[in-house]
């Protein structure tokens, strides 16, 4: 039985790890601090499972649950040396894609979301991901009006920090 | 705004260039150990319950009733036994309460409201623990000089012989040094939590600002 259930998970889990891929990325600096974010993260679904009725998708349930994880119950570990450049390591691969002038303003947009606080970048994390108002107020417990206006704020924000 | 959707359509772009854990890695990871924050605050209250109640327990013994007899307040001591065990055992009633509804599936907002009580049923504890520490140890004081101004006229007791003022410095200084040392307690417990906290309170403070 618990067998089974643990296959269910592992199996969902696996199909759907980008949604914590993209929560680390958002929420950490470099590999390190990436790699244990996603252990945290998927220890704590893996608790919160038994509770998990199907009545929502499993991506759903697990936007959640991760978010929660990385801006309440996650205590980051003290780490000596910082690296950097994870961003463009790992993730900008397809950089030839783009012009020069869209790349550099890609890489200032990816270093003002990492400048936020941990609210305004779910904000941004659950933006990007192409959740709406309602969404995003019911994962984070505010109104939908608040969610709006705070919404707007970090987007003044961030166009304080490209353009100081 | 065009920035966010410039950053939008990057994000979706990046979707497939991220790592992936294999099944066997990831059934692996579930059963690490968690160091979530709420695992900490638990242990860390289970710990606090445990060491005012066996502290509680060690300083009573015999010499120490013996003692109690002799200023009269052994059916105080008794009775303010009873009472404390009862206000810790509603404590720990309500800290568990607090912690099983703590949930992950709950909404953020939920869930850091649920963690700040659950601290708050601790502080609430220390805080009693505190008060009421400070106030027996001034009963005490106070009889313990009531006796002793008592005998010290019949046992020409040269060692007790205080006159007032010496009486008065001595309880000042008691009460000083007790007052010394219940800030100390009370300054680590805000250091254990504030550090552990920090983050959680900040983040609830910010997702709170537009509530009202």
């Amino acid at each position: 039985m618990d067998k089974e259930l643990e296959h269910q998970f592992v199996t969902n889990l696996e199909t759907n790890q980008n949604i914590v891929h993209k929560i680390c990325r958002i929420y950490t600096n470099d590999q390190a601090a990436h790699n244990d974010l996603f252990q945290e993260i998927t220890i704590q679904l893996w608790k919160a499972y038994p509770k998990f009725r199907g009545d929502a998708k499993f991506s759903t349930w697990m936007y959640r649950v991760a978010l929660n994880t990385a801006i309440t119950l996650y205590r980051k570990k003290k780490r000596g040396i910082q690296t950097t450049d994870y961003d463009s390591v790992h993730f900008r691969i397809q950089a030839e894609e783009y012009d020069g002038e869209a790349e550099k303003q890609l890489t200032l947009l990816y270093s003002a979301v990492k400048e936020l606080n941990d609210i305004d970048k779910a904000l941004v994390f659950l933006y990007l991901e192409d959740k709406n108002y309602k969404e995003i107020s019911e994962t984070l417990g505010i109104s939908e009006v608040n969610a709006r206006v705070k919404m707007n704020r970090v987007k003044t924000k961030l166009k304080k920090i490209l353009n100081p | 705004m065009d920035e966010l959707e410039l950053l939008k359509k990057d994000w979706k772009k990046q979707g497939e260039n991220y790592p992936r854990h294999s099944y066997e890695a990831l059934s692996k990871m579930i059963w690490k150990r968690s160091s979530s924050i709420v695992k900490w605050i638990f242990v860390i209250s289970i710990l606090e319950f445990l060491f005012w109640a066996i502290l509680n327990i060690f300083l009573a013994d015999e010499a120490y009733w013996k003692e109690m007899e002799l200023i009269n307040l052994k059916e105080f001591t008794i009775g303010v036994y009873i009472i404390g065990y009862a206000i810790t055992f509603f404590f720990i009633w309500q800290f568990y309460k607090n912690y099983i509804k703590i949930s992950s599936t709950d909404d953020s907002a939920t869930l850091m409201k649920n963690i700040l009580k659950t601290r708050k049923t601790v502080k609430y504890y220390i805080g009693y623990v505190i008060i009421s520490t400070a106030i027996t140890s001034l009963v005490y004081l106070y009889f313990t000089f009531k006796y002793h101004m008592n005998n010290t006229a019949a046992e020409e007791a040269v060692s007790y012989d205080f006159n007032f003022n010496q009486w008065l410095l001595f309880i000042g200084m008691m009460t000083i040094g007790i007052l010394v040392f219940l800030g100390i307690i009370w300054l680590f417990y805000r250091l254990l939590y504030g550090i552990l906290l920090k983050r959680l309170s900040k983040n609830y403070k910010e997702l709170m600002k537009l509530q009202i």
